[in-house]
């Protein structure tokens, strides 16, 4: 039974001093370094066979006919399967989805084609080489229907239908309504309209591509699954009773892994596929994906599209909320989504203290790559949306876009902040996050060089403030639907004490390259009071640990809340019984026990101690010595789950705390825009975080660069385009294209730390960062462009839609009613 | 991004390696590969025979003569021309290309034959060895003939060798008192996918003349602006009448649409950068 | 067979004679046959640099050549920028102490890139730091820390030991 004290969110901080909170180098580098990583394309099992995939080169097209019998026939070819097959061996996965989404019948492989990229079949060979030769000998008659690309359009009940178990393309509909819109629509003094706001389509395509090698065992009844997915337990939850195995049967490992930023979430129908393959040959399967395939068909982030958009605004420059309606883009199967549309109300009113918004929700499928959570997950499009708002409304009001954010933020003082549908924002002081954005960037300074002006070019300098909410309540996935069985959230770890008094952690995370490894070691030694050296943390995960609950992974930008306290936690159930045992063994109170420097003495007396490896003897070897009360009450492997405190929240009203911790990312920018050509020359980066009480600012830093980096390649380099048939028309590498180290300038940084009250160690999640630089650029790109320019209304800007804009093309109309 | 099963050749000599690419009416020469083994891993073309030539001394010399004219082989690398002193002094802007050529790891295998070549309509060299009045050497099995470079790049992927010969040299006249300008608008940093690309060489005395003027990316092989280059003759070499001659070039020229840019982009921008190229050519 | 070649290549100072089929790509050779799986595959179009390797001292990107072009040819991967138990290089320890590593992906053909530009240019500009990795794809850090552990490591400011 777990303490109170979780309730009451005692604060660990005081214990938290030696180690926590400073740049340690991380354990992880050495063997990343020397090459010695364990990635999934570097693990081996003994017979495997190699998987290749068949993908529909079709948007939208039933199968007639699939015959593998040529692939069969081919020497060194071990199996082949079919949806049909599929069908007969496994049950349909598990719906998020209400009615009627709900009625999706999804296998691992598709009995219809729904998107460019859709597994259709599969073979399992002796070599790569052959398995892909053998696919191509795979016989497949397709007859193509019309596809529908547009979210919009797909919500129209003449689209083609990608289901028709559903009826229609909807995946989810919903009205979400806080205060009261309409009064203030009737009564703010300006009503400022725009017409529409699209947000693209990216992905953060780490650099290793998903994969997994899969055994299932007929004889033990084990499945072992060696894969770099994000979200394990999810996937096991989803797999299991689709393929009707036992959740003790499924056995999740992997060591390192080469990037996630959410798109490894949602590969369970490929891992399940594989599963059932490796069954039906007797042998493991293994599968990497190469990186065409990963475009076509791994996962893109939302696209969402917003219309009709109503902002209120006081004379004064109050903005009272506003008004939409949002499509938001599924793709064709229904993976992790329609969660996202639930998930952006973590963050409704974005920074600002808006009362009343009102949002018509409606989230559609179309016959595209299938939606995963990619970083900053459903709330960097509604941020992303809510700093265009500002800024046009400061832009068209004529009011200054630096004092009319500052008007309007949450205050310092508003902490701990309810928002209109009864999130709380723990804490922060966004007014001074933008102060020292703009000192980053030198913004006088640039509003002077913007002044002078130069031949052929226009200075721009923009600003963007989102927010990067962490540690999910689950209990939202009820507001989608409300018979879903889930609510809270955790992690899971364990600290034990090994034969000889080593320190080991295992941890129910899956890291990514987030430094899991050194920043636990890190609040472990300031708990034990050892050194960080003396604390081994396991790479990457393993289920067999048991050190996992139902939401075990790594995504959401929680692991300084969840997996950091569920460490803390286990150290202290652990520094608990050492001290029993120590004062057990040196016959003294507890109270009289000082726990430093690997011993355990009696007030600090060396002559009076015993160390940790005399700790673990008498527990482990020697426990015949030990009073029995003591000997049978302590075990020295210590496992501990953090839950943070959450209720279940309302599905009627839509109103609930749905997320425990809110950082903070202020960015501003000067841009440099070619007139003659639109491309946009970023001249001055700035970034300020605050994600409360850093565990390894160095590490934090990183994640700042990191996620400013994908922010900054998807504004001006990456979108993903589909042709009107639904034909992804860059899915490489070439033709989708990465930023590189030319693409990303030096980025400035400052930080400010406010720490949460809601966390023991007074850390926010962070990681995801909430895609500041997309509404950075933007609004960069929108002040360089002038007064009278058309709304810069997409959060992509190649230079030719710059050049465009330039050019007076409009593609969103703005207009301002006034009293 | 795994090749079909082919054969693989290394001849050691240039007349080898003309009878092994007339051994297969689907064998192809293989440099550095920068291009073509991405061709080959996504199977974009019938291949069974490689013959590779990296290797071959006849093709790895950079030669200046006296008069200052150059004789590049087919296979030298972008590297080894970004790294030629000689070349630099003879043709500063053969080296300046061939130095911001997308990477350095390409940089050290990728060459010149290749790029010429494989005739991409946004590779490098090709409007460049045209505004240069390049002379390309193939070697076939009737012996030796020589190509002007402008009548070398046919199309995209399409050049005057044809199968069963090698491109063995690219000969380059003197520079003389020629300035030379070179500028693309991409789709990120300076060495990108290319959306329109111009290259400018040109003898300014007080007055232009001289002028040749390539504009490629935009559609197929580069291609010449006799109009255009008639204009320049005997213009002042000043930016303002330089702009008026340009003045709605990017109408008159074929360019494609595709997901990196409209045609009508290309062709705005095949302006922008043909301006660009004369004033950097009057200016150096 | 057709198509198979027997080919003398030495890695790492170690010397290989195997045979491979004229089709396979080298980093197949290097990960598959040698076992060397530190050179990474992150692309199939050579864009991304995840298997940059070091061949006949050129920086090279193992993906975009075949393994029989390596025929007489002496590599370098990330393995043999010291032995396996051996402490990291500056270089290395650079990266370490300037966090220029998070997921480990790109790290290999990474350091391998940037200690062919030391060689040549030992006190690079930032400029001439990030055109010397732009054929390696970071989708981690920006940037921005690897452009700081190279600075670091050409102006020697590195603590030895990890």
């Amino acid at each position: 039974m777990t303490r109170a004290v979780v309730e009451t969110i005692e604060s660990v901080e005081h214990e938290l001093g030696r180690y926590t909170g400073r740049s340690l180098p991380r354990t992880e580098d050495r063997r990343l370094l020397k090459g010695q990583g364990q990635f999934v394309d570097d693990t081996w099992m003994f017979r495997q066979g190699y998987v290749h995939f068949l993908r529909s080169p079709h948007a939208h097209a039933n199968i007639r006919r699939i015959d593998t019998s040529k692939a069969d026939a081919l020497p060194g070819v071990y199996a082949t399967m079919t949806a049909a097959e599929m069908a007969e061996r496994c049950e349909p996965f598990f719906r998020i989805a209400p009615d009627p989404a709900a009625r999706i019948v999804e296998y691992p492989l598709a009995l219809k084609a729904r998107y460019e990229g859709d597994a259709v079949a599969m073979v399992m060979a002796e070599t790569r080489e052959l398995a892909r030769s053998a696919a191509e000998l795979i016989e497949v008659e397709y007859e193509p229907l019309p596809a529908v690309v547009d979210a919009v359009e797909a919500a129209d009940p003449r689209s083609p239908v990608l289901h028709e178990e559903v009826g229609s393309n909807l995946a989810w509909q919903g009205i979400y309504d806080y205060g009261d819109i309409d009064w203030a629509l009737e009564n703010a003094d300006h009503v400022v309209r725009i017409e529409r706001l699209h947000f693209h389509r990216f992905s953060s395509t780490p650099l290793e591509c998903q994969g997994a090698l899969v055994n299932w065992d007929l004889g033990t009844g084990q499945v072992e699954i060696v894969s770099n997915i994000q979200f394990p337990m999810f996937a096991s939850q989803v797999m299991g009773p689709s393929l009707g195995v036992r959740q003790d049967q499924l056995l999740w490992r992997y060591q390192d892994s080469g990037g996630g930023f959410g798109n490894k979430i949602a590969m369970y129908p490929q891992v399940a596929a594989l599963a059932l393959i490796s069954r039906k040959a007797g042998r493991p399967a293994k599968w990497t994906e190469y990186r065409s395939e990963n475009l076509l068909s791994c996962g893109m982030g939302n696209e969402r599209t917003f219309l009709d958009i109503e902002v209120p605004v006081m004379a004064d420059g109050t903005i009272l909320g506003f008004k939409l309606r949002a499509f938001d883009d599924a793709g064709a199967y229904l993976h992790y989504e329609p969660l996202g549309a639930v998930i952006w109300s973590q963050v409704t009113p974005g920074c600002y203290r808006f009362k009343h918004v009102h949002v018509d929700y409606t989230e559609t499928m179309t016959n595209k790559c299938p939606t995963v959570p990619n970083r900053g997950y459903s709330r960097l499009q509604h941020l992303w949306m809510i700093e265009r708002i500002v800024d046009t409304v400061a832009r068209r009001l004529d009011f200054d876009p630096v004092q009319l954010r500052k008007q309007n933020y949450v205050q310092p003082e508003d902490y701990p902040y309810e928002t209109p549908n009864g999130c709380v924002y723990d804490s922060g002081d966004l007014p001074g996050a933008l102060d020292k954005a703009l000192s980053l960037i030198d913004y006088d300074g640039a509003r002077e060089l913007q002044k002078r002006g130069s031949a052929g070019k226009r200075i721009g300098i923009g600003i963007g403030s989102t927010l990067d909410s962490g540690t999910n309540n689950f209990g939202q996935a009820r507001i989608i639907n409300p018979d879903l069985p889930f609510s809270g959230n955790g992690e899971a770890a364990t600290v034990k004490l090994d034969l000889y008094g080593e320190i080991y952690c295992t941890l129910g995370t899956s890291p990514t390259g987030q430094g899991h490894e050194t920043t636990a070691a890190q609040v472990i030694a300031d708990i034990l009071r050892v050194e960080p050296g003396d604390v081994r943390v396991n790479a990457g995960f393993n289920k067999e640990h048991s050190a996992y609950v139902g939401f075990s992974g790594t995504y959401a930008s929680q692991f300084a809340v969840t997996g950091i306290n569920a460490a803390i936690g286990a150290a202290r159930r652990l520094r608990a019984e050492i001290i029993k045992v120590g004062a057990a063994v040196l016959g003294c109170e507890e109270a009289d026990i000082v726990l430093d420097g690997g011993v355990a003495s009696y007030r600090g007396d060396s002559e009076r101690a015993i160390p940790l490896i005399g700790i673990a003897n008498v527990v482990y070897a020697n426990n015949a010595v030990l009073p029995p009360e003591i000997a049978d009450s302590v075990s020295l492997n210590c496992r501990y789950v953090y839950r943070p405190p959450f209720q279940v929240p309302d599905p009627e009203t839509k109103r609930g705390n749905l997320t425990l911790t809110y950082a903070i990312q202020v960015h501003a920018c000067v841009i440099e825009l070619d007139e003659e050509t639109g491309q946009v020359r970023i001249l001055q980066y700035g970034a300020v975080d605050d994600c409360g009480r850093r565990i390894n600012p160095q590490i934090v830093e990183g994640q700042v660069h990191g996620a400013t980096g994908h922010g900054i390649a998807a504004a001006l380099h990456e979108a993903f385009n589909y042709s009107p048939e639904g034909q992804l028309l860059n899915a490489n590498f070439y033709d989708y294209r990465v930023a590189t180290a030319l693409d990303i300038p030096e980025l400035k940084t400052d930080h400010i730390e406010s720490p949460s009250p809601f966390t023991p160690n007074g850390a926010k999640g962070m990681g995801e960062g909430g895609g500041a630089p997309l509404a950075t650029i933007c609004s960069a790109i929108q002040d360089a462009l002038g007064p009278d320019a058309p709304l810069v209304s997409d959060s992509h800007n190649s230079s030719e839609r710059v050049w465009r804009l330039l050019r007076g093309q409009e593609s969103s109309h703005v207009d301002v009613s006034s009293r | 991004m795994l090749l079909r099963s082919l054969e693989y050749e290394r001849p050691t000599s240039t007349q080898a390696a003309v009878e092994a690419l007339r051994s297969s009416r689907r064998a192809r020469a293989l440099a550095g590969g920068q291009s073509l083994i991405n061709v080959l891993k996504h199977r974009l073309a019938e291949c069974d025979l490689l013959v590779d030539i990296s290797r071959l001394e006849e093709l790895r010399s950079i030669d200046v003569a006296v008069d200052g004219s150059v004789r590049i082989g087919a296979a030298v690398t972008y590297d080894e021309l970004d790294n030629s002193a000689s070349l630099r002094g003879a043709h500063p802007k053969l080296a300046e290309v061939a130095g911001g050529i997308a990477d350095q790891q390409v940089r050290c295998r990728g060459t010149i034959g290749g790029n010429a070549c494989y005739s991409d309509p946004a590779s490098n060299f090709p409007p460049l060895l045209v505004a240069l009045d390049a002379k390309m050497e193939i070697l076939g099995a009737d012996g030796l003939r020589s190509v002007s470079a402008e009548e070398f790049f046919h199309g995209p992927f399409d050049t005057a060798v044809r199968p069963g010969e090698l491109l063995i040299a690219i000969h380059v006249p003197a520079r003389g008192e020629l300035g030379v300008g070179y500028s693309t608008v991409t789709v990120a940093d300076a060495d990108s996918w290319a959306l329109a690309r111009a290259c400018a060489a040109l003898k300014v005395n007080g007055t232009i003349s001289g002028a040749r003027v390539v504009v490629s990316a935009l559609a197929g092989a580069p291609v010449r602006l006799p109009e255009l280059e008639e204009r320049l003759s005997g213009l002042e070499a000043s930016p303002e009448a330089i702009r008026e001659a340009c003045a709605n070039l990017g109408a008159g020229l074929a360019a494609v649409s595709d997901v990196h840019a409209s045609a009508e982009y290309r062709r705005e921008m095949a302006a922008v950068v043909v301006r660009r190229a004369i004033v950097e050519a009057t200016e150096r | 067979m057709a198509g198979a070649h027997a080919i003398k290549v030495t890695i790492n100072g170690e010397r290989y004679e195997r045979t491979v089929l004229a089709q396979e790509l080298l980093v197949h050779f290097i990960r598959d046959t040698l076992g060397l799986r530190g050179t990474h595959i992150g692309c199939d179009t050579g864009n991304c640099g995840a298997c940059t390797v070091r061949c006949d001292g050129r920086l090279i990107k193992s993906c975009m050549m075949l393994a029989v072009q390596a025929d007489g040819c002496e590599l370098t991967t990330v393995e043999g920028l010291a032995p396996p138990e051996a402490e990291l290089t500056p270089l290395q320890q650079a990266f370490n102490t300037e966090h220029a590593v998070q997921c480990g992906y790109c790290t290999p053909g990474m350091v391998l890139a940037a200690s062919y530009l030391l060689e040549r240019n030992p006190d690079p500009s930032e400029h001439e730091i990030r055109r010397a990795l732009k054929g390696n794809i970071c989708r981690c850090t920006g940037y921005q820390n690897i452009v700081r552990a190279v600075r670091a490591a050409a102006s020697g400011e590195v603590e030895v030991g990890v």
